[in-house]
Protein backbone atom coordinates (compact mmCIF):
# COMPACT_ATOMS: atom_id res chain seq x y z
CA UNK A 1 0.00 0.00 0.00
CA UNK A 2 2.87 2.47 0.79
CA UNK A 3 4.59 1.75 -2.57
CA UNK A 4 1.71 2.12 -4.70
CA UNK A 5 0.86 5.57 -2.52
CA UNK A 6 4.57 6.44 -3.27
CA UNK A 7 4.34 5.30 -6.89
CA UNK A 8 0.76 7.37 -7.05
CA UNK A 9 2.68 10.19 -5.25
CA UNK A 10 5.59 9.87 -8.09
CA UNK A 11 4.05 9.98 -11.69
CA UNK A 12 1.30 12.52 -10.13
CA UNK A 13 4.91 14.30 -9.40
CA UNK A 14 6.11 13.83 -12.96
CA UNK A 15 2.26 14.81 -14.48
CA UNK A 16 2.20 18.54 -12.38
CA UNK A 17 6.38 18.92 -13.09
CA UNK A 18 5.46 21.11 -15.90
CA UNK A 19 7.51 23.79 -16.01
CA UNK A 20 10.96 24.57 -16.49
CA UNK A 21 12.23 20.65 -16.83
CA UNK A 22 14.47 18.58 -18.93
CA UNK A 23 14.39 15.16 -20.17
CA UNK A 24 16.21 12.74 -22.00
CA UNK A 25 15.64 8.95 -22.73
CA UNK A 26 16.52 5.94 -22.96
CA UNK A 27 18.87 5.92 -20.17
CA UNK A 28 20.58 3.39 -21.74
CA UNK A 29 20.84 3.48 -25.71
CA UNK A 30 21.69 0.77 -27.98
CA UNK A 31 23.93 1.20 -31.20
CA UNK A 32 22.11 -0.43 -34.08
CA UNK A 33 23.75 -1.25 -37.50
CA UNK A 34 22.47 0.93 -40.51
CA UNK A 35 22.08 0.47 -44.20
CA UNK A 36 25.53 2.47 -44.50
CA UNK A 37 28.43 0.03 -43.81
CA UNK A 38 30.68 0.78 -40.56
CA UNK A 39 27.72 3.11 -39.34
CA UNK A 40 26.15 2.61 -36.35
CA UNK A 41 22.61 4.40 -35.17
CA UNK A 42 21.16 5.07 -32.11
CA UNK A 43 17.59 7.04 -31.73
CA UNK A 44 17.31 9.87 -28.25
CA UNK A 45 14.13 11.16 -27.51
CA UNK A 46 14.54 14.99 -25.62
CA UNK A 47 11.68 16.69 -23.82
CA UNK A 48 11.77 20.66 -23.59
CA UNK A 49 9.52 21.78 -20.38
CA UNK A 50 12.46 24.20 -19.94
CA UNK A 51 9.90 27.54 -20.50
CA UNK A 52 13.41 29.61 -20.27
CA UNK A 53 15.28 27.16 -22.76
CA UNK A 54 15.04 27.20 -26.52
CA UNK A 55 18.24 24.88 -27.69
CA UNK A 56 19.84 22.21 -26.62
CA UNK A 57 23.31 20.87 -27.71
CA UNK A 58 23.62 17.14 -28.60
CA UNK A 59 27.18 15.51 -27.52
CA UNK A 60 28.98 12.59 -27.53
CA UNK A 61 31.72 10.94 -25.22
CA UNK A 62 33.91 8.54 -24.15
CA UNK A 63 34.08 7.29 -20.52
CA UNK A 64 36.95 10.62 -19.99
CA UNK A 65 34.61 12.85 -21.22
CA UNK A 66 36.68 13.54 -24.59
CA UNK A 67 34.69 14.33 -27.42
CA UNK A 68 33.72 11.89 -29.97
CA UNK A 69 32.93 12.70 -33.29
CA UNK A 70 29.16 11.69 -34.52
CA UNK A 71 26.61 13.06 -37.05
CA UNK A 72 23.39 14.66 -36.51
CA UNK A 73 20.95 16.69 -37.96
CA UNK A 74 21.23 19.62 -35.52
CA UNK A 75 24.01 19.33 -32.93
CA UNK A 76 22.29 22.46 -31.28
CA UNK A 77 18.46 21.55 -31.59
CA UNK A 78 15.67 24.16 -31.62
CA UNK A 79 12.95 23.30 -29.28
CA UNK A 80 9.51 25.07 -28.39
CA UNK A 81 8.28 25.06 -24.76
CA UNK A 82 6.64 20.98 -24.76
CA UNK A 83 8.39 19.80 -27.41
CA UNK A 84 9.13 16.97 -28.19
CA UNK A 85 12.58 15.79 -30.66
CA UNK A 86 13.55 12.53 -31.85
CA UNK A 87 17.34 12.69 -32.67
CA UNK A 88 19.20 10.05 -34.96
CA UNK A 89 22.94 9.67 -34.01
CA UNK A 90 25.13 8.52 -36.18
CA UNK A 91 28.84 7.11 -34.74
CA UNK A 92 31.68 5.63 -36.97
CA UNK A 93 31.82 1.75 -35.94
CA UNK A 94 35.80 2.73 -35.39
CA UNK A 95 34.21 5.14 -32.58
CA UNK A 96 31.32 2.88 -30.53
CA UNK A 97 33.56 0.79 -29.10
CA UNK A 98 34.91 4.40 -27.23
CA UNK A 99 31.73 5.79 -27.10
CA UNK A 100 30.20 5.96 -23.92
CA UNK A 101 27.96 9.00 -22.92
CA UNK A 102 25.72 10.79 -25.34
CA UNK A 103 24.35 14.33 -23.54
CA UNK A 104 21.72 16.84 -24.19
CA UNK A 105 22.28 20.38 -22.79
CA UNK A 106 20.38 22.96 -22.25
CA UNK A 107 21.87 26.16 -23.82
CA UNK A 108 20.83 29.01 -21.95
CA UNK A 109 20.30 33.03 -24.21
CA UNK A 110 22.46 35.46 -22.37
CA UNK A 111 19.37 37.84 -22.18
CA UNK A 112 17.24 35.46 -20.52
CA UNK A 113 19.79 35.20 -17.47
CA UNK A 114 18.57 37.29 -14.69
CA UNK A 115 21.29 37.19 -11.48
CA UNK A 116 21.32 32.90 -11.63
CA UNK A 117 20.55 30.33 -13.75
CA UNK A 118 20.70 26.77 -13.89
CA UNK A 119 21.78 24.25 -16.88
CA UNK A 120 20.59 20.93 -17.38
CA UNK A 121 22.61 18.23 -19.20
CA UNK A 122 21.72 14.30 -19.14
CA UNK A 123 23.69 11.92 -20.22
CA UNK A 124 22.63 8.62 -21.03
CA UNK A 125 24.80 5.78 -21.62
CA UNK A 126 25.80 3.75 -24.59
CA UNK A 127 24.96 -0.38 -23.66
CA UNK B 1 -34.48 -32.51 -41.53
CA UNK B 2 -31.32 -30.46 -43.89
CA UNK B 3 -33.20 -27.55 -42.77
CA UNK B 4 -33.34 -28.18 -39.17
CA UNK B 5 -29.37 -29.16 -38.98
CA UNK B 6 -28.69 -26.09 -40.96
CA UNK B 7 -30.58 -23.53 -38.61
CA UNK B 8 -28.93 -25.33 -35.46
CA UNK B 9 -25.35 -25.04 -37.45
CA UNK B 10 -26.36 -21.08 -38.10
CA UNK B 11 -26.90 -20.76 -34.46
CA UNK B 12 -24.14 -22.61 -33.05
CA UNK B 13 -22.01 -21.00 -35.41
CA UNK B 14 -23.58 -17.31 -34.73
CA UNK B 15 -23.39 -17.95 -30.65
CA UNK B 16 -19.61 -19.57 -31.49
CA UNK B 17 -18.38 -15.88 -33.11
CA UNK B 18 -20.58 -14.06 -30.72
CA UNK B 19 -19.07 -15.35 -27.94
CA UNK B 20 -15.22 -14.96 -29.26
CA UNK B 21 -15.98 -11.58 -30.05
CA UNK B 22 -17.94 -10.67 -26.67
CA UNK B 23 -14.82 -12.15 -24.83
CA UNK B 24 -12.33 -10.46 -26.86
CA UNK B 25 -9.76 -8.68 -24.55
CA UNK B 26 -8.82 -5.59 -25.47
CA UNK B 27 -5.19 -5.39 -23.19
CA UNK B 28 -4.32 -2.10 -22.21
CA UNK B 29 -0.14 -2.42 -21.53
CA UNK B 30 2.10 0.38 -20.58
CA UNK B 31 5.41 1.25 -19.02
CA UNK B 32 7.42 3.30 -16.84
CA UNK B 33 11.32 3.05 -18.42
CA UNK B 34 14.15 4.33 -16.68
CA UNK B 35 14.74 8.27 -17.02
CA UNK B 36 16.05 11.17 -14.95
CA UNK B 37 14.23 14.88 -15.07
CA UNK B 38 15.77 17.76 -13.61
CA UNK B 39 13.31 20.43 -12.84
CA UNK B 40 14.71 24.19 -11.86
CA UNK B 41 12.74 24.72 -8.83
CA UNK B 42 14.45 27.93 -8.34
CA UNK B 43 17.21 29.96 -10.32
CA UNK B 44 18.48 31.65 -7.36
CA UNK B 45 19.05 35.72 -6.99
CA UNK B 46 22.58 37.03 -5.89
CA UNK B 47 21.96 39.48 -3.05
CA UNK B 48 24.21 42.52 -2.17
CA UNK B 49 25.25 42.35 1.59
CA UNK B 50 28.34 44.03 1.06
CA UNK B 51 30.10 46.01 -1.53
CA UNK B 52 32.46 43.46 -2.58
CA UNK B 53 30.06 40.64 -2.03
CA UNK B 54 27.07 38.91 -4.09
CA UNK B 55 25.90 35.59 -2.70
CA UNK B 56 22.97 33.42 -2.64
CA UNK B 57 22.40 32.92 1.03
CA UNK B 58 19.17 33.94 2.60
CA UNK B 59 21.20 35.52 5.02
CA UNK B 60 23.10 37.66 2.31
CA UNK B 61 19.58 38.39 1.40
CA UNK B 62 19.40 35.96 -1.91
CA UNK B 63 17.76 33.43 -3.17
CA UNK B 64 18.99 29.82 -3.34
CA UNK B 65 19.17 27.94 -6.64
CA UNK B 66 16.99 25.30 -6.23
CA UNK B 67 17.42 22.08 -8.82
CA UNK B 68 15.14 19.25 -8.57
CA UNK B 69 16.24 15.77 -10.23
CA UNK B 70 13.34 12.85 -10.68
CA UNK B 71 14.78 9.66 -10.72
CA UNK B 72 11.97 6.50 -11.92
CA UNK B 73 14.28 4.07 -11.60
CA UNK B 74 17.20 3.33 -8.90
CA UNK B 75 20.09 3.07 -8.82
CA UNK B 76 20.78 4.20 -12.43
CA UNK B 77 22.24 8.04 -12.17
CA UNK B 78 23.89 10.11 -10.37
CA UNK B 79 23.61 13.75 -9.82
CA UNK B 80 26.56 16.41 -10.45
CA UNK B 81 25.87 20.33 -9.32
CA UNK B 82 28.86 22.74 -10.70
CA UNK B 83 28.30 26.02 -8.56
CA UNK B 84 29.35 29.35 -10.60
CA UNK B 85 33.18 29.72 -11.01
CA UNK B 86 32.69 33.30 -13.24
CA UNK B 87 30.14 35.48 -14.42
CA UNK B 88 28.70 34.60 -17.50
CA UNK B 89 28.09 38.08 -17.57
CA UNK B 90 28.97 40.88 -15.95
CA UNK B 91 30.16 44.73 -16.24
CA UNK B 92 34.06 44.95 -17.14
CA UNK B 93 35.99 44.03 -13.90
CA UNK B 94 39.86 44.93 -13.34
CA UNK B 95 40.10 42.95 -10.39
CA UNK B 96 40.17 39.28 -9.71
CA UNK B 97 36.78 37.72 -7.91
CA UNK B 98 37.10 34.68 -5.68
CA UNK B 99 34.16 32.53 -5.75
CA UNK B 100 32.50 29.93 -3.13
CA UNK B 101 30.17 27.34 -3.27
CA UNK B 102 28.27 24.47 -2.19
CA UNK B 103 25.51 22.00 -2.25
CA UNK B 104 23.83 20.37 -0.03
CA UNK B 105 20.60 17.94 0.37
CA UNK B 106 17.24 19.52 0.69
CA UNK B 107 13.69 18.13 0.25
CA UNK B 108 13.81 14.41 -0.57
CA UNK B 109 10.60 12.16 -1.68
CA UNK B 110 11.80 9.04 0.30
CA UNK B 111 13.21 8.33 3.34
CA UNK B 112 15.89 6.53 2.58
CA UNK B 113 17.52 9.05 0.81
CA UNK B 114 18.34 10.79 3.64
CA UNK B 115 22.13 8.75 3.43
CA UNK B 116 22.67 11.41 0.09
CA UNK B 117 24.50 13.91 1.81
CA UNK B 118 26.99 12.34 4.05
CA UNK B 119 27.14 10.04 0.63
CA UNK B 120 28.43 12.92 -1.66
CA UNK B 121 31.70 13.94 -2.72
CA UNK B 122 32.69 17.67 -3.42
CA UNK B 123 35.68 18.07 -5.83
CA UNK B 124 36.58 21.50 -7.39
CA UNK B 125 33.24 23.48 -7.64
CA UNK B 126 31.43 20.17 -8.08
CA UNK B 127 29.16 18.23 -5.74
CA UNK B 128 28.41 14.54 -6.85
CA UNK B 129 25.07 12.88 -5.71
CA UNK B 130 24.90 9.11 -6.19
CA UNK B 131 21.08 8.78 -6.68
CA UNK B 132 20.50 5.21 -5.14
CA UNK B 133 16.84 5.50 -4.18
CA UNK B 134 13.91 5.72 -6.80
CA UNK B 135 11.79 9.48 -6.21
CA UNK B 136 12.40 12.86 -6.00
CA UNK B 137 15.52 14.70 -4.90
CA UNK B 138 15.50 18.39 -4.18
CA UNK B 139 19.13 20.28 -3.69
CA UNK B 140 20.39 23.37 -2.93
CA UNK B 141 22.92 25.01 -3.47
CA UNK B 142 25.18 28.65 -2.23
CA UNK B 143 27.00 30.65 -4.52
CA UNK B 144 29.46 33.47 -3.51
CA UNK B 145 31.64 36.05 -5.12
CA UNK B 146 33.92 38.51 -3.53
CA UNK B 147 35.80 41.05 -5.22
CA UNK B 148 39.04 41.91 -5.09
CA UNK B 149 40.52 43.00 -1.67
CA UNK B 150 38.09 44.74 -0.39
CA UNK B 151 36.76 46.85 -3.29
CA UNK B 152 33.52 47.30 -4.34
CA UNK B 153 31.73 45.28 -7.24
CA UNK B 154 31.27 47.93 -10.25
CA UNK B 155 27.27 48.55 -10.82
CA UNK B 156 25.61 47.04 -13.00
CA UNK B 157 24.07 43.24 -13.39
CA UNK B 158 25.44 40.45 -12.81
CA UNK B 159 24.69 36.92 -13.88
CA UNK B 160 26.51 33.56 -13.18
CA UNK B 161 24.94 29.77 -14.05
CA UNK B 162 24.67 26.84 -12.07
CA UNK B 163 25.23 23.47 -14.03
CA UNK B 164 22.75 20.18 -13.17
CA UNK B 165 24.21 17.33 -14.46
CA UNK B 166 22.47 13.53 -14.33
CA UNK B 167 24.65 10.99 -15.67
CA UNK B 168 23.56 7.62 -15.69
CA UNK B 169 25.36 5.15 -14.04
Amino acid sequence: MKCFGFTVGFVFLLCVANTHAHEMTPTYPKLDTTHVSGVLKTKMKIFNRREDVSYYEIGVFDKDWNAIPFVTSYKVLQMDYLAHAEVDIYINEGDATRSEYICSKSKLRKDDVVSSAIASRICSRIK
Amino acid sequence: MKKLVLVIMAFAFGYGFGTVAFAENVPIEGSVESRCLITTSNSGVYGNPLPQKLSTAVVDGGVLPIVRFDISLADAYKAKITTPTAFSSSPALSDSVAWTGSTILGTTSDAGMSGYEAAKVVYDATTEFDLTVAGSTWFKSTSTATYGYDKSFPGGIYSAIVVAECIAK
